[in-house]
């Protein structure tokens, strides 16, 4: 699924069709170059989801955690929002504990997962952001990823 | 009797231990290949698990270099948050063992307490109340310090911190990680001839992540017309990005010292290296009449010695925690 975007301001669309296409699936992955959006996507996702706290870059803390309470489960939930920007290989995603986040039953949004592929669980979204004339965004959605 | 604390700090990248006495620093040691040699190991890449590996001999190393034995401590302090959880519970676990075998309180301190209070670890101290403004790789922020353990977050960064500003533009020059030292040693030959737009953010609080978008297509564009653009204007594209990032970080904190008549500014944290941001903090002290403090360099980084510095001053206040103590991911000051 593809949605293309002008402006900021239709952020909040793509929200709403993400969170549909993801149909219950809590473990999300964000591709895309420095400054594709990648935190500001997941700003608008939290906001959405009724996060209190502020959502702020988590590359140097590599994982920042928000709770928002859940209509339908009448319970406070976490959110787990991760930046593996500065590790350097597998094992050090392994050393923060990764599988403990991409396994529970809380939201894992997870920025530069490229170095966690092997980990990955089958059961997850992709998200690609690309830009197009400086303030364009296409999103490209997949999910589901067998075998 | 003297007061002796051993400190520990986790939370992130660095393990570090410190001892002090009575207020004042006897040692602060951070994990390195020096350390690690006495064990016949190297220091293990940035990682939770790292500080297992690092903690006892950087610990032993901070004992040492004291010159005292730890039967004559009085208490230790720890990182409790915020934090990564698996790093902090590392520093944490190790403080309530060596608390129970030797029979003396733990003392739980807030890492970006610790920063601010990185200014009592030696001269000049800043007066009571001061302005501290706290910038890291991870944080920004601007804090209130009415007493020691007294403070009020007055605005932070709602997205990127100043540092992640300067580390992603130096990836999108193609600069080596962390970028921050090499901006600021390019920036030192160019000029600041390229304008970037302020954020439009609340009065006290920070974005930086606008500016990021905007280095990039700013970037684009011009290495689409030359793509030798970087090449042949690092220097420059340096000294402005690093001019708007500090020019954001200083009208910030004047308007906070207008606005609180506080006349004793500090700053603190890893970017406060930056040569940029303490000439501009100096500079804007001398014309409106502000004192301003900046820390060595040694205690602005993730180090064991503000943990400690906190510490002493909990302990006046006989501030214990018991073993039931956990860390926390996030804490406010």
């Amino acid at each position: 699924m593809e949605i293309t975007i002008q402006s900021i301001n239709e952020l909040e669309e793509v929200v709403k069709a993400l969170l549909n296409f993801s149909a219950g699936r809590k473990k999300i992955m964000f591709y895309g170059e420095i400054g594709a959006g990648k935190t500001t996507f997941i700003q608008n996702i939290c906001k959405h989801l009724g996060v209190k706290e502020a959502v702020v870059s988590p590359t140097f803390s590599l994982v920042n955690e928000y709770t928002y309470h859940d209509e339908s489960l009448q319970s406070e939930q976490y959110v787990h929002h991760l930046d593996l920007y500065r590790l350097k290989n597998e094992q050090e995603a392994l050393d923060i504990g990764i599988e403990d986040y991409l396994y529970d039953d809380y939201y894992c949004f997870i920025e530069w997962a490229e170095i966690i592929e092997h980990w990955l669980p089958d059961d997850l979204v992709k998200i690609y952001i690309n830009i197009f004339e400086d303030s364009g965004r296409t999103f490209t959605l997949e999910k589901n990823f067998k075998g | 009797m003297s007061v002796l604390i051993l400190a520990i700090e986790s939370s992130c990248d660095d393990t570090s231990a410190s001892v002090i006495q009575d207020g004042e620093v006897l040692s602060n040691c951070i994990a390195n290949q020096e350390i690690h040699k006495l064990y016949g190991g190297v220091v293990p890449e940035a990682a939770s698990r790292a500080h297992q590996v690092n903690i006892v001999p950087v610990v032993d190393a901070a004992i040492k270099k004291a010159g005292i034995k730890k039967e004559n401590l009085s208490a230790i302090a720890f990182t409790r948050g915020p934090g990564l959880i698996g790093s902090l519970l590392v520093g944490v676990s190790f403080a309530k063992a060596f608390a129970m075998s030797l029979e003396i309180p733990m003392i739980e301190v807030n890492h970006m307490q610790a920063h601010i209070l990185a200014h009592y670890a030696e001269e000049p101290k800043p007066p009571l109340p001061f302005l501290c403004l706290t910038v890291s790789g991870g944080h920004t922020q601007i804090v209130k310090v009415t007493d020691h353990l007294k403070m009020e977050l007055l605005g932070s960064t709602i997205d990127d911190a100043a540092g992640e500003a300067f580390d992603k533009t130096g990836k999108l020059l193609g600069l080596d990680y962390p970028a921050g030292p090499l901006i600021d040693k390019y920036a030192k030959l160019g000029e600041p001839i390229f304008k970037f737009t302020e954020p439009k953010v609340g009065e006290l609080d920070f974005s930086f992540s606008g500016l990021k978008t905007s280095i990039l297509y700013f970037l684009r564009k011009n290495i689409k017309e030359n793509p030798k653009f970087i090449e042949e204007n690092l220097n420059d594209i340096c000294a402005s990005v690093q001019a708007r990032i500090v020019s954001i970080l200083l009208k910030k904190l004047k308007i906070a010292a207008q606005k609180t008549g506080i006349k004793h500014l500090a700053i603190a944290g890893g970017v406060s290296a930056n040569s940029a941001l303490r000439s501009g903090l100096e500079e804007m002290g001398k014309e409106m009449g502000w004192k301003t403090y900046i820390p060595r360099f040694e205690y602005c980084t993730d180090n064991a010695a503000m943990i400690a510095v906190t510490g002493y001053y909990k302990y006046l206040k006989k501030d214990f925690v018991g073993q039931d103590v956990v860390p926390v991911a996030r804490w406010s000051v």
